[in-house]
């Protein structure tokens, strides 16, 4: 049986299977999305890994049911704390995540005057130091097409909404969540 | 009773203007001006007015406080554009007078001429207030939007989420409701049966006065249809859309906020589904056979050497690799390689060291032979230097090429 895969069938496995967002409206996007592809493409990875093919209008992504897996709770960490940060600054952390520059000396300015999640950002390896942040902005995030370099600068990508999403979907679940973590004060 | 000439009074107010901005700013925020606040703005300006602020009736006592009588706290608003929303129960009160006045209209038309002609005047003016309203609201409504959008207040993210809720709880949604054009009951709606019934007495009723009269107000209900659709679409690809994001936006950082300080960060079991870590390549490589050789490599001596010990007590070795070759040659196809060796080298040098073992591995090296990997290792040991190796069992058949 000879089996027609899509254009660009091993670059759209491998990004993917990397952990690497696919962009809109870059060729692997459009290629997913063409005639019955997202069909195909949702089947493949589930009947092949169990991964969910997530398709959203400026990106997609895989998910898996893996709990050892530590690195979107480090960036969703990351994330977090510089949306407060930003926000405490007086700006709007939703225009500035949007489409603002950032650099390597305005992060770490953030992070090491973070009074409120001081404790955090110590216990989290990823974010604790400024070199382990570059390393997560520019090894993991880079990486994963969730930030995009741009000479000394870097811009988030529209992937960075999946973590607002989830963030979003956290106040719907609040009642359900039980902590067992002591509370933060602001 | 006011007993001062109106152009003195108007000339009052273009001296002391910026005195009276404080004092409508002031009463605008809380709804009275106190005294001590009064008396402070006025000692200010330097001079004492404050008997004229009150013979020009411009402020009123309400108890131990004051408040600009509505007709100068209107003109403020005016001039400076910024209009106290309305609840959406002070405009509907128009809604109800227009519907009135209109049952009215259509009940007595045969009736008195002049009843009819004040009722339809009145009819248009409570349009017009109904219009202006509704303008000022929308844009007053628009501007504390975007005042909180960009946080002038500086207030946090509860405190906005509160005020957005608030604002479309409270004035967004029922000022649409009420101008909805979509909606059969809103006033857009009855100003459109309005239209049509004033449309058709413009054209055919017997009095030319009160023709004209309906042909005013039939032009003031085009206009008013005009108006109101504009401003149901400031509502609502505006305003709506607006207050909705600053909603969301301070509900993710709600939602970040309980991320960070319950512990989810921390916890093992995050209620967040997983982004796929970086998949493990563990197909078997094609390069595994170079990387065998390359192995056994380091353990190979660049060169033999040989030591003649005399009083050695036993025959010494030597390795023949063209005798070996041939043999392994002859023993094609060989199912496991290291065993092969391990009977070979057993066979003419039974207390074999690893350096003769691993000399004898040498012959992997040879051409003519294909190697093939069996997806399995296995140990060996080499009981003269106590040696445990883990090796890989390797086919080895004729090369037909």
């Amino acid at each position: 049986m000879k089996i027609e895969y899509p254009k660009y069938h091993y670059d759209i496995v491998k990004s993917l299977l990397d952990g690497k967002f696919i962009l809109f409206p870059g060729k692997l996007y459009k290629t997913v999305l063409e005639g019955e592809n997202k069909e195909f493409y949702t089947d493949f990875f589930k009947e092949s890994f169990d991964y969910e093919l997530i398709v959203e209008t400026e990106y997609l992504y895989l998910i898996s049911d893996n709990t050892d897996e530590k690195t979107s709770r480090d960036i969703m960490t990351f994330i977090s704390i510089l949306s407060y940060e930003i926000d405490k600054e007086g700006k709007n952390f939703f225009d500035e995540l949007n489409s603002s520059f950032f650099n390597l000396e305005r992060i770490n300015q953030y992070f090491d005057n973070s009074h409120s999640w001081h404790e955090i950002i110590k216990a989290s390896k990823q974010i604790s130091s400024p070199e382990s942040r570059k390393s997560l902005i520019y090894n993991t995030m880079l990486k994963r097409n969730i930030i995009e370099r741009i000479g000394d600068n870097f811009q988030f990508t529209k992937a960075h909404k999946v973590f607002l999403n989830f963030a979003l979907e956290l106040t719907k679940i609040d009642d359900k969540v039980k902590s067992t973590y002591p509370q933060q004060s602001l | 009773m006011i007993k001062a000439e109106p152009k003195t009074i108007l000339s009052f107010i273009h001296q002391h203007y910026d005195l009276l901005k404080e004092l409508f700013l002031a009463q605008s925020k809380n709804n009275t001006i106190d005294y001590e606040f009064l008396n402070n703005e006025i000692e200010k300006c330097g001079v004492e007015i404050k008997n004229q602020l009150f013979e020009y009736q411009i402020i009123k006592n309400i108890n131990d406080e004051y408040q600009i009588t509505d007709v100068y706290y209107n003109l403020f608003e005016f001039i400076l554009q910024q209009f106290k929303p309305l609840l959406p129960e002070e405009i509907e009160k128009y809604v109800q007078s227009i519907t009135n006045l209109f049952i009215k209209i259509k009940e007595d038309i045969g009736k008195d001429k002049n009843i009819l002609i004040e009722r339809i005047d009145s009819l248009t003016n409570e349009i017009d207030k109904f219009l202006s309203q509704v303008k000022n609201n929308t844009s007053s409504l628009l501007v504390k939007s975007r005042d909180l959008k960009a946080n002038i207040d500086n207030i946090d993210y509860q405190e906005k989420i509160h005020k957005a809720s608030f604002w479309i709880e409270y004035y967004i949604i029922p000022l649409n409701n009420i101008i909805d054009i979509h909606n059969s009951e809103s006033i857009y709606n009855i100003l459109l049966i309005i239209s049509e019934y004033t449309n058709e007495k413009r054209l055919n009723f017997h009095d030319e006065n009160i023709r004209l009269k309906f042909e005013r107000l039939y032009n003031r209900l085009k206009q008013a249809l005009i108006d109101i659709r504009q401003q149901s679409e400031i509502l609502v690809n505006e305003l709506i859309p607006l207050i909705e994001r600053i909603k969301t936006e301070n509900l993710i950082l709600k939602g970040m906020h309980h991320y960070l300080s319950k512990g989810l960060w921390y916890k093992k079991n995050s209620p967040q589904k997983e982004l796929l870590q970086k998949f493990r390549d563990n197909v078997l490589s094609n390069d595994f056979e170079l990387s065998t050789k390359e192995y056994f490599e380091q353990f190979q001596l660049e060169e033999n050497v040989f030591i003649n010990d005399e009083n050695h007590s036993f025959e010494d070795w030597i390795f023949d690799k063209f005798k070996y070759k041939e043999r392994m040659v002859e023993s094609l196809p060989i199912q496991n390689f290291f065993e092969w060796i391990m009977t070979e080298i057993k066979s003419e040098n039974a207390d074999f060291n690893t350096s003769q073992y691993f000399t004898m591995v040498s012959l992997l090296f040879e051409k003519d032979i294909n190697i093939e990997y069996q997806k399995q290792y296995e140990k060996v040991i080499i009981e003269k230097d106590n040696t445990e190796l883990t090796i890989p069992v390797l086919k080895i058949t004729k090369d037909e090429d």
